[in-house]
């Protein structure tokens, strides 16, 4: 096509409509709306846990799903959409491990009507952040097949036990997919397998993705541009509300201690830690560990699941920090700036109380910004109102 | 909810009402208090149907002695379902609301290959097969001879309806096709005789436009509804076209050749019948003679739907002496048929007045006119007296019949034109087509005789001209724009490519390499981008072909195949509803499709995209009617004497509003959105613009005029990536759909005011 060289040219690329955001709307009912959504969405965030005691999918085992066809090659994320995506990926991913430390992540990567899985079910980080800044130097070809991508992951997630949340996320590109056979028949199964696919496009709506998510309970949203894109794929960090249907049952963990071990140790005797007994990249003889309590077997890396007798280790820290998760701070509540009486500064950073709406803490009546709000619920998972009264009282 | 329009108590059977509803019903309040007619255009998607139905039941409950029928007309068999379907909804609400049991009778009726249940008779699959086989089971001689003898077979069904169906009335409720075919099993009773029967004394009826305006079938079904009822034609953009379809008649040679065997026939029958049976002839003979008495009785005091092929002066005259008898009607006939045969030897074409045609058949073969005005009611009643029991096989010589009164009846506003046949245009097959110039001939009985008749449809701008062709007064005309909490639709008017060569299916540009090539790009670019569903739309069959099979050569059509399968629509049904099955399909599974369609087409007319089935609706150039047509110049001429149209009007106005029906397509609703593309710079042109509805209008910014392709694209990016957002209800809650307590507030009562614009 004669067309691709010029489009690859900047200037020629058109505008961007940054001043869109800007515009003032005199109708009030049209464009200042759409921020007014967004805004909402940023909240909604968390007015969604917010919902009492909710059943938390707490050891997930999520799949991402990359579109890495010829549309990733489109420019509107800069400097192109897969790299942009990757890039967010690696963040996600560490954020991901960071909120939930007991759950595992995979990833596979969709081109040229084939799935290729990047890196297995695993639960830790390094390995897939490598793994991601490797493929921004693969090449975009072809159509994706969504088809085929979900099939992959379904292979390993059916095995997966019934407690557990599993989930896809597809970040899908493209708007069109190349599928082998009919996709509404791996829906069902996927349904039936109570398998979770959410879904982020990149460039608009596709009937399918609609279909797909709404059949497996996952949600489905399309970017507005990166920062919408980052907000969407940082929704996926939480983890979701578990199906009531879902079984329950008690899980045996192991919490094993790391042992540290010297070189003047007489009785210290190296040995290969299980994860790395395959790999040839890392150093294989190590002193110190954790070792599993069932079993003995030595892993360098928490959390895992023991290759010998299966036993899911983790370390209590991992455990605290899914705590909040489960009690999360109350969602403040929301009123107008003009209805509120009293000083008008944010407990939390001091600053002067400007925009138009104001939060408070239901506990302790505190009131805070939007940003504090925001920093308070994503980051902190406590009131600074409410930890000053209880440490006065 | 209960809504009070103008004190008048309105049960709407939803709880959220849209502005626009509410602006809609105090328009046709007023409609029926002016008891005038009214023409109302309103978006498709915002619920015109249930509104109409609303208030005119409403009105009809509160003052059941002003308005004691709706009729209402629709197009199409599934369009007509839905209508009984929204009643029934309504109708459950009352009997909710008040509880008390329902008490109105509406069905709908369609034709008898939609309502038999014989089980022969019902598996033909023709319409017309079912016709001639009906009558072949129930024409009152058969049933006379099945007296006499036992093996003549007659339908059962109708058999036991003609024995007790009339005097027990059919009990209130809403019967659409399927319930009057159930209701009918139960009884043994036929369904279609007995909706004919019913529509008598049912309160609401709903069918096909065809029952009012085709003359043939208006005199058999409709002829005795009640003056005070209110006649509604939805989706009636296009009712010239429908009057004067109906109107006009085609004759080819094979026509006359079947023509001719049923003259033949006739003669043996009725010589047969001289021999055994002439009394009966004579019989025939004095009824003529004592004229059309009965039917001007009838017509006189009012109990009659004019029959627009027989105007009222014939019926107080007698059938001439020269085609009262069967023999001499028969000569009459035969010189006729030789008459057009001789005119359809010719090998170039005429185009002739009423007048003129007159006259040259007076000279050449002596016929007068007022024989031929008496053609058709003649042979109905010949066809009577012979008993003959297959109609459907006479359909060539009732055509003909039907011509000559035609012919003869409307000297103004018709024309013959002999034409040759399009597709084999080396060989002579000339055509004669018989025109209607005049849409007004067929509809002006409705308007005469029904209090109130309202014309609306989602494309009816400008206003102004539809009064102008069908010649009547409406005591209201509006336009009534959509009221969205989102901009779903985002009309764009492509003028230039990227080089920037004009677009524009211009004549005498049309064939230039530049623009077929922006046109291919432009369907290249937009594949890219929008998801799911495009539908492109041409301005004519050989258009597209030529189109299509340049950019085949350019390597455009691979490029484009990348993005999406393609789909084209042909003349051949078959192939276009299969073509259109698999469009759905890939649309539906995520592989994505373009459908390549015409305007004017079967898909431009009665096809819905909803959602992704139609993500973006493109219209190459402007639908001009083809202007070279000698149909065409005569019916602009017309126009222009008669109504003072001007010809240019006239056709920017024609090629407007079939623009507006195909982008319309892709809008169905307010959770709905699309892309409007117009690729032609032409529609930038404040004429143009300024034909197309109000609620396309409205979105059609400066910004979005004689755009390149390019700055199409980034506007639709960022179009389709704002819709695909996600949109609850909560979001249109007191903008686009209101309670009714937001209803009654004051300040949105003063926004639903500006909604209507009075034309």
């Amino acid at each position: 096509m004669d067309e691709e060289p010029e489009r690859a040219k900047r200037w020629e690329g058109g505008y961007e409509r940054t001043w869109e955001v800007l515009k003032e709307d005199e109708s009030g009912s049209l464009k200042a709306t759409v921020d007014d959504i967004l805004f909402q969405a940023k909240r909604k965030r968390y007015m969604f846990e917010g919902h009492g005691q909710v059943r938390l999918g707490m050891m997930r085992h999520l799949f991402v799903i990359i579109d890495s066809s010829r549309s990733m090659e489109d420019q509107d994320l800069k400097p192109n959409r897969l790299t942009s995506t990757l890039k967010l990926m690696e963040f996600f991913v560490e954020e991901y491990f960071d909120q939930n430390p007991i759950s595992q992540i995979g990833i596979i990567t969709t081109k040229n009507k084939r799935a290729e899985k990047l890196t297995d079910l695993a639960g830790n980080p390094k390995k897939h952040i490598a793994a991601l800044k490797k493929a921004v130097d693969g090449t975009c070809v072809g159509e994706p097949s969504l088809y085929n991508s979900l099939n992959v992951a379904m292979q390993t997630l059916k095995h997966m036990p019934a407690h557990t949340s599993k989930e896809i996320l597809v970040i899908f590109s493209s708007l069109t997919t190349c599928d082998p056979a009919n996709i509404y028949e791996l829906i069902k199964t996927l349904n039936a397998l109570k398998i979770r696919v959410s879904v982020i496009g990149l460039s608009a709506e596709v009937r399918v993705c609609t279909i797909l998510t709404r059949e497996t309970g996952g949600s489905y949203n399309v970017i507005l541009d990166e920062s919408h894109f980052k907000e969407l794929l940082m929704l996926h960090v939480k983890p979701p509300p578990a199906s009531s249907s879902s079984e329950c049952s008690l899980i045996r963990m192991g919490f094993p201690q790391h042992v540290i071990a010297s070189i003047s140790d007489q009785d210290a005797k190296p040995s290969f830690s299980m994860s790395h007994l395959d790999s040839t990249s890392e150093p294989g003889l190590t002193l110190g560990g954790y070792f599993c309590p069932q079993c003995r077997a030595k892993y360098t890396e928490l959390p895992v699941e023991c290759k010998v007798c299966g036993l899911t280790l983790v370390s209590a820290p991992h455990l605290a920090r899914s705590f909040h998760h489960l009690f999360p701070l109350e969602a403040f509540q929301e009123t107008p700036l003009e209805e509120y009486e009293g000083e008008r500064f944010c407990e939390a950073c001091q600053g002067e109380l400007k925009d138009k709406s104001i939060f408070t803490c239901q506990a302790c009546k505190k009131v805070f910004c939007v940003e504090c709000d925001l920093f308070i619920h994503d980051t902190l998972h406590c009131c600074p109102g409410c930890m000053q009264t209880d440490r006065t009282s | 909810m209960k809504l009070n329009i103008e004190g008048l108590l309105v049960y709407f059977p939803y709880d959220y009402i849209y502005p626009e509803q509410y602006s809609y019903m105090l328009e046709l309040k007023r409609t029926l208090d002016a008891k005038g007619h009214g023409v109302l255009e309103m978006p498709s998607g915002t619920g015109k149907t249930i509104s109409l139905l609303s208030l005119i039941v409403a009105y009809q409950k509160a003052y059941p002695l002003e308005v004691t029928k709706l009729v209402y007309c629709s197009r199409t068999v599934p369009e007509i379902e839905k209508v009984v379907e929204e009643l029934r909804k309504l109708m459950d609400y009352y009997a909710k609301q008040t509880g008390v049991k329902n008490d109105f009778l509406a069905l709908a009726l369609s034709s008898r290959k939609n309502l038999c249940i014989h089980p022969e008779v019902s598996s033909l699959r023709f319409g017309k097969e079912v016709d001639g086989k009906c009558h072949s089971l129930t024409a009152s001689y058969i049933r006379a001879q099945h007296h006499s003898n036992p093996c003549q077979p007659v339908c059962q069904f109708f058999e036991e309806f003609d024995a007790v169906g009339r005097q027990v009335p059919i009990p209130p409720g809403i019967f659409n096709l399927d319930d009057l075919k159930d209701f009918g099993r139960r009884k043994g009773w036929c369904p279609y005789f007995l909706a004919r029967y019913a529509i008598l004394h049912a309160n609401i009826v709903v069918y096909s436009y065809h029952y009012l305006l085709d003359p043939k079938i208006a005199d058999l079904v409709s002829k005795e509804l009640a003056k005070k009822s209110v006649v509604v034609f939805d989706e009636a953009h296009n009712i010239d076209n429908v009057c004067i379809d109906s109107m006009s008649v085609n004759i080819t040679r094979r026509t006359l050749d079947r023509c001719q065997t049923n003259v033949e026939t006739l003669q043996n029958t009725i010589s047969r019948i001289k021999e055994t049976d002439a009394a009966k002839l004579r019989e025939e003979y004095m009824r003529l003679v004592e004229g059309l008495k009965e039917a001007n009785v009838a017509r006189e005091t009012d109990i009659y739907l004019s029959n627009p092929v027989l105007p009222d002066e014939i019926l107080q005259e007698a059938v001439p002496g020269s085609i009262r008898t069967a023999e001499h009607f028969v000569g009459f006939i035969k010189r006729f048929l030789e008459y057009l045969k001789a005119r359809l030897r010719i090998h170039h074409v005429v185009q002739e007045s009423a007048p003129q045609f007159l006259k040259d058949i007076y000279e050449k073969v002596c016929i007068d006119r007022k024989p031929l005005r008496f053609c058709a009611e003649r042979l109905r009643s010949l066809l009577r007296t012979l008993e003959i029991a297959d109609i459907a096989d006479f359909s060539a010589i009732t055509l003909i019949s039907h011509f000559a009164t035609l012919v003869s009846t409307y000297s103004k506003g018709n024309l013959y034109d002999y034409d040759f046949h399009q597709k084999t245009p080396t060989i002579a097959n000339p055509v004669l087509h018989f025109s209607c110039m005049d849409p007004s001939i067929a509809i002006k009985p409705v308007f005469g005789r029904f209090q109130s008749v309202i014309i609306t449809s989602g494309t009816l701008s400008p206003l102004d001209i539809y009064p102008r062709i069908l010649d009547f007064r409406p005591v209201t005309m509006a336009s009534f724009t959509m009221t969205l909490a989102r901009t779903c639709l985002c009309p764009l008017i492509v003028g230039r490519g990227n080089d920037q060569v004009a677009m524009t299916s211009k004549f005498e540009t049309r064939e230039d390499f530049a623009v077929i090539r922006n046109y291919g790009n432009l369907l290249l670019e937009m594949s890219a981008i929008v998801p799911d569903g495009i539908v492109a739309f041409f301005t004519s069959y050989i258009y597209m072909e030529n189109i299509v099979a340049s950019w085949y050569e350019q390597g455009i059509l691979e490029n484009i195949q990348r993005n999406k399968l393609i789909f084209i629509e042909t003349q051949d049904a078959a192939e276009t509803s299969m073509a259109l099955e698999k469009y759905q399909e890939a649309c539906e599974n995520g592989r994505g499709a373009i459908l390549l369609s015409v305007a004017r087409g079967k898909v431009s007319e009665g096809i819905d995209f909803v959602h992704h089935f139609g993500r973006a609706v493109i219209m190459f150039g402007v639908p001009y009617v083809y202007t070279q047509s000698r149909i065409l110049k005569a019916r602009l001429e017309y126009l222009r004497d008669q109504f003072q149209i001007r010809e240019n009007d006239f056709l920017t106005f024609d090629a407007m509003r079939h623009a507006a029906q195909c982008v319309g397509r892709a809008i169905r609703g307010k959770t709905d959105y699309g892309l409007m593309i117009f690729a032609d710079k032409r529609y930038a042109r404040a004429d143009k613009r300024g034909k197309l509805p109000r609620w396309i209008q409205e979105h059609l910014t400066d910004g979005s005029l004689n755009l390149t392709i390019d700055e199409t694209v980034q506007l639709s990016k960022h179009f389709l990536r704002q819709m695909a957002q996600p949109f609850r209800r909560e979001d249109q809650l007191g903008l686009s759909l209101l309670t009714l307590e937001q209803l009654q507030s004051e300040d949105m009562l003063q926004k639903i005011a500006q909604i209507a614009q009075q034309a």
